[in-house]
């Protein structure tokens, strides 16, 4: 190992200049960084609901459906409708604006004596302006299904716009073009914008702002404390260049590798400045620690010491990342393991090999050894440590009680943790894209859009039979108030030529019925253009997760019942993927617990070559878990696609402190072999290291309480009360633990 | 000096002159178009209508076509199998019918969906109507490109469209082109004509209306074209629609 170190040493310039360059090379690769704020498009592919809503979503336009709700006291009213034709003229100019459709120019099919009148239900060249007339609409708008809470709230006090995108039109762009525009108007009425791309373009921007507020506010207050515990510019300046450089590299090869940021992987910056900084900072402590004259020797004599912790520490972490590869359900989370875990072992690699380089480079040495140390020998040892290690041995059994009682209660809690995945509630509440969610949600009937998709000949009777049935048990749902297909449209032009509002039993009326509805914009988002596909559109109302299962169930086995040789029906929406996201996360959640607890189990047990210690070093990191996820339960904050990460990343960060008072532990013993001073030596030295790891970590994650998007907030919470939680534990709960095993089974030093 | 403002004068007055004689010009080229289009008593004929998509697949149907002055006409078709036998009947004051065979019933259909497309093809209900240009356009003459004379269109009543440049033939002022604009002025059809001589008159025996944002396109082609046949306004009554 001391090899190693000299060699480094010897190198030193040769890492500095490669570290350099390399990160001016990847540095240069973040400008072409983009960002993907699209969740959807994360949903894995073997998921053949999750494909299905794709495929709908591409064929059908609906995917890209973007609407404005007009809020105002009455819409029926001249200038309200001025105000509707001037936003619906206007977007219908847009570029990338497929069809654009409202109360102003909506298809409307009326049957009379004399004929049918495939018109507008608004003539908009001659907007409606007396009293009589504006009555009779309204009534006409109330007394039809397919207006009536879909176009105008069944309060008559909103409206929405509603418009669709060319297949190859920037789903982004077009959104903030239409924003601004509409905006520009000054309208006296509230405008609310909903739909993916008013979303993803909410998405996008909040995590450019996060990204770009979030990481200096991270950087200072990591600065800050690093300033006030090493009390040297050294100390301060070593964790954070490697820490940033980590930054710099990740994201750079992130860039060259393809993949984007997503509301999960724009927190990469964040963590890996409040882990990066980490390995470094044991690196330094044990270097200061480090009493010998020539400092030189020092520097090798130190980094020999700290390599096998902070290797191991940093493998660990790493596992705890990549246990996402394997359980996660959204490939964003997936990649954002893998990033996240590369990062990681780049700080490992910057902390082995750069900061000693550098140290011996500019001669970074320590230069005054004895003022400092007795300054901090003051605050720290006496008022924490010291302290601590006459509790430890004073009371040890007491201590464990304590902490089996806070773990009794936390598994109590456990049981309490709810999910959550509807995607406006990432949002914050004032955020206009959860007030926009929110109104869909209490005036139109939602916004999770649910498809019922037939294959076949649509043409056929029998389908479009069905497709009525279909529409019919749906609407059975207290949660589904409309439900739209062509299946409609063709009961409705039957009615027009006299024949009731039903579809007709031959074909060739059906055949002859669509010669009108050919061409019309709405029918392309109803069927394909091959007419062997049909789609039933509707929305579901509730965001309950048991609801929605409910619904989920039932529909699939209505489905189940009614389908037969002719034609076949499935069944998708943003409630089934939610299911599917929901069930994931719980799954995922255990998956990659289990696989990292084993994992570090076995590196931890393999390095320290003894079974009992790898035990031992996981032991407070499960009970911080525990306490993790009763805290979750207890104070109500879901597991979400951000929160679930917390279990492993917490695994993987706070096994570190077990890990580096393990290793200061078998070290002190085999210095003198007795085990309570090898425990109070570590307590002292070690421990120290690991209250500034976890205040720089825990305050870096802090900040994450200011992030826009909510599920990001409580992850930097929890991450910051694991972190505690686990630094606890590995200075009180593992002393214990050795304490009272070393009275029944002396420990051994290997 | 002197000859210096003489020059600019006469160039002046040769501008103004030019102006005024271009306004008249773009009336009277446009007078010539609908002239040229609108000619013959009546025509018979067939129509195939054929529809490509984006992805290049097409799609044809058939119709025979009677058509009297501007204002009557009737359209039947012949092919597909599930369209055969539907008809459509328009008569002067916006006034159509429409007749399904399945049915056996005949409707009449509102004219306030001009904007729409008609049966699935890229010519809206607008497009269709055989009413000459003068009457529903203020020309503007552009310019002069080659062979062509070039009209700026403007729609005098309700229209989708800002306005049509419409690219007519020098000689025998027929359209070649028509590009259609949007109120956002962006080009969102295009028309493209193919003009013959039949007997005295010319027929434009191919349109090919292009939507440029869905990238579908329309070929409209005449055949068996007959020029006044006599028909008397008998054979455009609903009850012969029926027929």
């Amino acid at each position: 190992m001391e090899k190693l170190v000299q060699k480094i040493i010897q190198l030193r310039w040769v890492i500095i200049i490669s570290v350099l360059v390399i990160t001016a090379f990847l540095g240069y690769q973040i400008k072409y960084l983009t960002v993907n704020s699209d969740i959807l498009s994360t949903l894995p592919d073997d998921d053949p609901k999750a494909h299905l809503y794709m495929d709908i979503g591409d064929e059908f336009g609906g995917n890209d459906m973007g609407m404005i709700v007009l809020e105002t006291d009455d819409i029926f009213k001249k200038e309200v409708l001025e105000h509707i034709k001037q936003i619906t003229d206007s977007i219908k100019i847009t570029n990338g604006v497929a069809s654009v459709t409202s109360l102003t120019n909506i298809l409307d099919i009326k049957s009379s004596e004399w004929g049918i009148e495939i018109g507008k239900l608004v003539d908009e060249y001659d907007l409606p302006d007396k009293k009589s007339k504006l009555d009779s609409l309204k009534k006409y708008v109330f007394s039809k299904e397919m207006y009536k809470g879909a176009v105008v709230s069944e309060d008559g006090t909103a409206t929405i716009i509603l418009y669709t995108l060319l297949p190859d039109a920037d789903v982004q762009d077009a959104a903030k073009e239409i924003k601004n525009k509409v905006e520009t108007m000054n309208l006296t009425e509230t405008l609310y914008y909903g739909g993916l791309p008013f979303m993803l373009n909410d998405i996008t921007d909040l995590i450019l702002k996060d990204m770009l507020w979030l990481i200096p506010i991270v950087f200072v207050i990591i600065a800050f404390i690093l300033l006030f515990s090493f009390r040297s510019f050294r100390g301060m300046l070593l964790p954070l260049l490697t820490a940033g450089i980590t930054v710099i590299w990740t994201l750079g090869l992130m860039t060259i590798i393809g993949y984007e940021l997503t509301i999960i992987s724009n927190i990469i910056p964040v963590v890996l400045l409040a882990i990066g900084s980490a390995y470094t900072i044991h690196v330094l402590n044990s270097i200061n620690l480090n009493t010998l004259k020539d400092r030189k020797q020092a520097l090798i004599k130190a980094m020999s010491y700290t390599m096998i912790p902070v290797i191991l520490a940093s493998v660990t972490t790493a596992i705890g990342f990549i246990s996402f590869i394997f359980g996660a359900y959204l490939t964003m989370i997936r990649e954002f393991g893998i990033c996240t875990a590369i990062g990681i072992l780049i700080a490992l690699l910057l902390s082995v090999f750069f900061v000693p380089a550098i140290i011996s480079a500019l001669s970074m040495y320590r230069k005054d050894t004895g003022k400092v140390k007795e300054k901090k020998h003051n605050i720290m040892s006496q008022f924490i440590l010291q302290p601590l290690t006459k509790i430890l041995f004073n009371y040890p059994k007491t201590v464990l009680t304590i902490w089996s009682i806070i773990l009794l209660l936390s598994i109590g809690g456990i049981f309490l943790i709810n999910t959550s995945v509807n995607i406006a509630d990432y949002f914050q509440k004032d955020n206009s894209t959860r007030i926009s969610e929110d109104v869909l949600q209490n005036k139109f009937g939602g916004s999770l859009p649910t498809f019922v998709l037939f294959e076949g000949d649509i043409q056929e009777p029998e389908v479009l039979k069905m497709m009525i049935k279909t529409e019919k048990f749906m609407k059975e749902d207290p949660n589904i108030s409309t439900a739209n297909s062509v299946a409609n449209l063709v009961e409705q032009m039957n009615n027009a030529m006299g024949e009731g509002v039903k579809i007709p039993d031959e074909k060739a009326k059906i055949e002859q019925l669509w010669f009108l509805l050919d061409g019309q914009d709405v029918m392309q988002q109803l069927v394909s253009d091959d007419l062997d596909k049909g789609i039933i559109q509707s929305k579901f109302a509730s965001i309950e997760t048991q609801e929605i299962e409910e619904y989920t169930q039932k529909m699939d086995k209505f489905i189940q019942e009614n389908t037969n040789n002719n034609f076949d029906v499935k069944f998708t929406g943003t409630p089934s993927l939610y299911v599917n996201l929901n069930s994931s996360l719980v799954k995922s959640q255990y998956s990659s617990l289990i696989i990292a607890i084993i994992m570090v189990l076995l590196i931890v047990g393999i390095i320290m070559r003894s079974v009992s210690k790898g035990v031992y070093a996981t032991i407070p990191i499960i009970a911080t878990i525990l306490f993790l996820l009763g805290i979750m339960g207890v104070i109500g904050i879901p597991l979400d696609i951000a929160t679930v990460l917390v279990g492993s990343i917490a695994l993987g960060i706070g096994i570190d402190y077990s890990i580096h008072v393990i290793s200061g532990f078998n070290a002190h013993m085999k210095e003198n072999g007795d085990v309570n001073t090898a425990i109070k030596k570590t307590i002292m030295t070690t421990g120290k290291a690991v209250i500034i790891n976890v205040t720089s970590v825990a305050a870096g994650f802090l900040v994450l309480l200011l992030a826009q998007i909510v599920p990001l907030q409580n992850f930097g919470l929890l991450i910051a009360i694991s972190m505690f939680g686990s630094g606890l534990g590995a200075l009180t709960l593992l002393p214990v633990i050795l304490i009272l095993a070393n009275k029944k089974h002396k420990i051994t030093a290997n | 000096m002197k000859s210096v403002i003489y020059s600019t004068i006469i160039f002046a007055l040769i501008c103004a002159v030019s102006i005024s004689a271009h306004a008249q010009d773009a009336n009277a080229i446009l007078k010539k178009m609908d002239d040229v289009m609108y000619a013959p008593k009546d025509l018979t004929g067939t129509n195939k209508i054929v529809l490509i998509d984006k992805n290049g697949k097409q799609e044809t149907r058939k119709a025979y076509i009677k058509q009297k002055g501007t204002d009557k006409r009737i359209m039947r078709f012949t092919s597909p199998a599930s369209q055969e036998g539907i008809a459509v009947l328009g008569l002067p004051n916006d006034i159509m019918y429409l007749y399904l065979p399945a049915f056996g019933k005949e409707r009449r259909i509102s004219a306030s969906v001009k904007n729409q497309n008609f049966a699935g093809t890229d010519f809206s209900y607008d497009d269709m109507e055989p009413k000459p240009y003068s009457e529903k356009y203020t020309p503007k003459f552009l310019k002069t490109e080659g062979n062509m004379y070039l009209l700026e269109l403007t729609p005098k009543g309700r229209s989708d469209y800002s306005k049509i440049i419409a690219y007519i033939n020098k000689t025998n002022y027929y359209p070649e082109l028509m590009e259609y604009f949007d109120k956002g002025n962006n080009k969102i059809k295009e028309a493209k004509y193919i003009f013959k001589k039949v007997g005295n008159y010319w027929n434009a025996s191919e349109i090919n209306m292009t939507n440029l944002k869905k990238n579908h396109t329309t070929k409209m082609q005449m055949e068996n074209v007959k020029y006044d046949n006599g028909l008397s306004d008998d054979e455009f009554t609903v009850r012969k629609l029926k027929q």
